[in-house]
């Protein structure tokens, strides 16, 4: 058994810890905090997590996340990836002619796919898309794959740093788009499950199936 | 069908006002469910429901000019701790008032939201019957009665509740009337409310400890879940058979059970504060009496005007019971 150093946290104010919340007191915070509704810039507002059960299992679904050109697929706007640069950095267009670089980072053994990305440059990748694959066998009891997918509000969504590289003065910035992220990311995992599920279910190969192109 | 209005309502509250400290000193500094309202009323050891009631329906007779042995012909009940065990009080009620009623129903459920079920009821019988008006009565009375006894005014939920009584006449008129009403029965919650003493014995069971209200403790979460969601829910489903949108609400008066149901059910109504009128504040917990209560207040405080659409909502003990009604508000203020 280990027990807690009595000092180790001493200082550290507005833990809520059962030596000096009972439950009476546990549940007045806990009430407080619990609305029927929240309004949407409180829950999506500084991060947007949204998550989906695939009926694919985690290892499957981790090799074709982790396989950059599956977002040709499986996004709404990412096309005609292209290698450019060191450590895997692709280029390719997103929201019609806007350069998207990309730089995936997987890890094998945490099932984790992270898409870093920026328009216009790739120098700075801070479009950050955080995926983790989970076995579903373990937290829903059930076959199959669960996608963790989460965005935080990096401050360049408020606004372009790099104003000097666009092209196209009628195009919106990235980050005006972020009240609905909830929905077009919503939007693409549910793509990236028809794909996976529609293929698995057929004993096909899962792909990206994508061919060379001038 | 006939058109059924609530043509009034009227209020009595004890005289007895309670402040936090004869809570102890804790009373005011807690939050959530047990966050205590700054004062209540508390009735007197002999003060008996039907009293209350006689007291709150001579106002309503005296402002809608009735004559009880000729206009009074349905009473109907809701008292949260009857006078006695085994008869309610509504034919004292009608001794008292001089009315001389075909029906009298002293209802035993619907608790906190049995001023609707009664509504609903009193529609029925003016619809199918020849019954003149109807009076609806609710008392709370389990302020005084139960959380001001000294073993249990120290319980966290003992300040939260407050008595009084609120009446209601209801017939057939187009006045101010009834366009919508929804009622449900949520059967797995019947249970989750008990009155019991700390030592285990049952109320009727002879002993030393007090009794007191309580939930079944591992299914408060899902009681607090229930009663955020269903009253929004009720509500917008009277709006809809209304044909109206719940924002298009003048005045929302629910029952009271704490201020953090009462901001849950507005934000999630998308109400603004001040459309949703309660006394949460002077009169704590009213259970069924709330919601004449808070139309009576509403209207002395003019935030309740002829033409106003107003919705009625709430939900009894661990959300057994639910309800909701919108009316086309047409009926004048009482007199204090």
């Amino acid at each position: 058994m280990k027990a807690l150093d009595p000092a180790g946290l001493t200082g550290i104010d507005g833990l809520i810890r059962c030596e000096d919340y009972d439950r009476n007191a546990l549940g007045e915070h806990l009430t407080e905090l619990t609305h029927t509704v929240y309004p949407h810039a409180e829950v999506y507002g500084k991060f947007c997590t949204i998550h989906a059960h695939i009926e694919c299992p985690p290892e499957l679904v981790f090799s074709y996340m982790r396989d950059p050109y599956s977002l040709l697929e499986w996004t709404y706007s990412v096309r005609k990836l292209r290698p450019a640069g060191a450590d895997g950095l692709l280029v390719g267009v997103d929201s019609g002619n806007t350069p998207i670089y990309v730089r995936t980072r997987s890890n094998e053994q945490a099932l984790t796919v992270d898409y870093h990305c920026a328009w216009d440059q790739g120098s700075e990748l801070w479009m950050v898309y955080l995926n983790r694959i989970v076995p579903a066998e373990i937290v829903l009891k059930r076959p199959g794959s669960v996608v963790l997918w989460t965005n935080c509000h990096h401050p360049y969504y408020d606004r372009n740093p790099f104003p000097e590289l666009n092209q196209d003065a009628e195009r919106a910035w990235v980050g005006d788009w972020w009240p609905l992220f909830f929905a077009g990311h919503t939007l693409e995992l549910r793509n990236l499950k028809a794909i996976l599920e529609h293929r698995f279910r057929r004993g096909q190969e899962l792909g990206p199936r994508v061919v060379e192109s001038a | 069908m006939t058109t059924v209005s609530l043509l009034g309502v009227a209020s009595y509250l004890p005289e007895h006002v309670v402040e936090n400290d004869f809570f102890g000193a804790a009373a005011s500094q807690r939050k959530g469910m047990f966050g205590a309202p700054t004062t209540r009323r508390h009735v007197a050891r002999d003060e008996q429901a039907a009293a209350m009631i006689e007291r709150a329906a001579q106002k309503l007779v005296t402002e809608l000019d009735l004559e009880p042995a000729r206009d009074i012909d349905g009473i109907f009940t809701n008292v949260a701790l009857p006078d006695q065990a085994f008869t309610g009080c509504g034919a004292e009620v009608a001794h008292r008032l001089g009315a001389r009623p075909r029906w009298v129903l002293d209802l035993h459920n619907t608790g906190c939201v049995s001023f609707i079920y009664m509504l609903a009821l009193a529609r029925m019988f003016l619809q199918t019957s020849e019954l003149r008006g109807v009076l609806l009565c609710n008392v709370q009375n389990a302020a005084g009665r139960v959380f001001s006894q000294p073993e249990l005014a120290q319980l966290p939920q003992a300040p939260v509740p407050g008595d009084g009584c609120g009446v209601g006449y209801v017939a057939a008129s187009a006045v101010s009337p009834l366009l919508s009403l929804v009622q449900r029965c949520n059967p797995p919650f019947a249970g989750d409310m008990q009155a019991i003493a700390d030592d285990g014995r049952r109320y009727w069971e002879p002993g030393l400890r007090p009794i007191a209200l309580q939930f079944t403790e591992r299914r408060v979460a899902a009681i607090i879940e229930r009663g955020n969601a269903v009253v929004p829910e009720l509500v917008s489903e009277a709006c809809r058979a209304a044909g109206v949108r719940p924002t298009e609400l003048d005045l929302l008066v629910t029952n009271q059970p704490n201020r953090i149901f009462l901001r849950n059910w507005c934000e999630a109504l998308e109400l603004p504060r001040e459309k949703h009128h309660d006394t949460f504040d002077r009169y704590g917990n009213l259970f069924g009496a709330a919601l004449p209560i808070n139309i009576v207040d509403a209207l002395e405080q003019q935030k309740l005007v002829a033409g106003n659409l107003l919705g009625l909502g709430g939900f009894s003990h661990a959300g057994d019971y639910a309800a909701a009604a919108v009316l086309r508000w047409g009926a004048g203020v009482p007199r204090p």
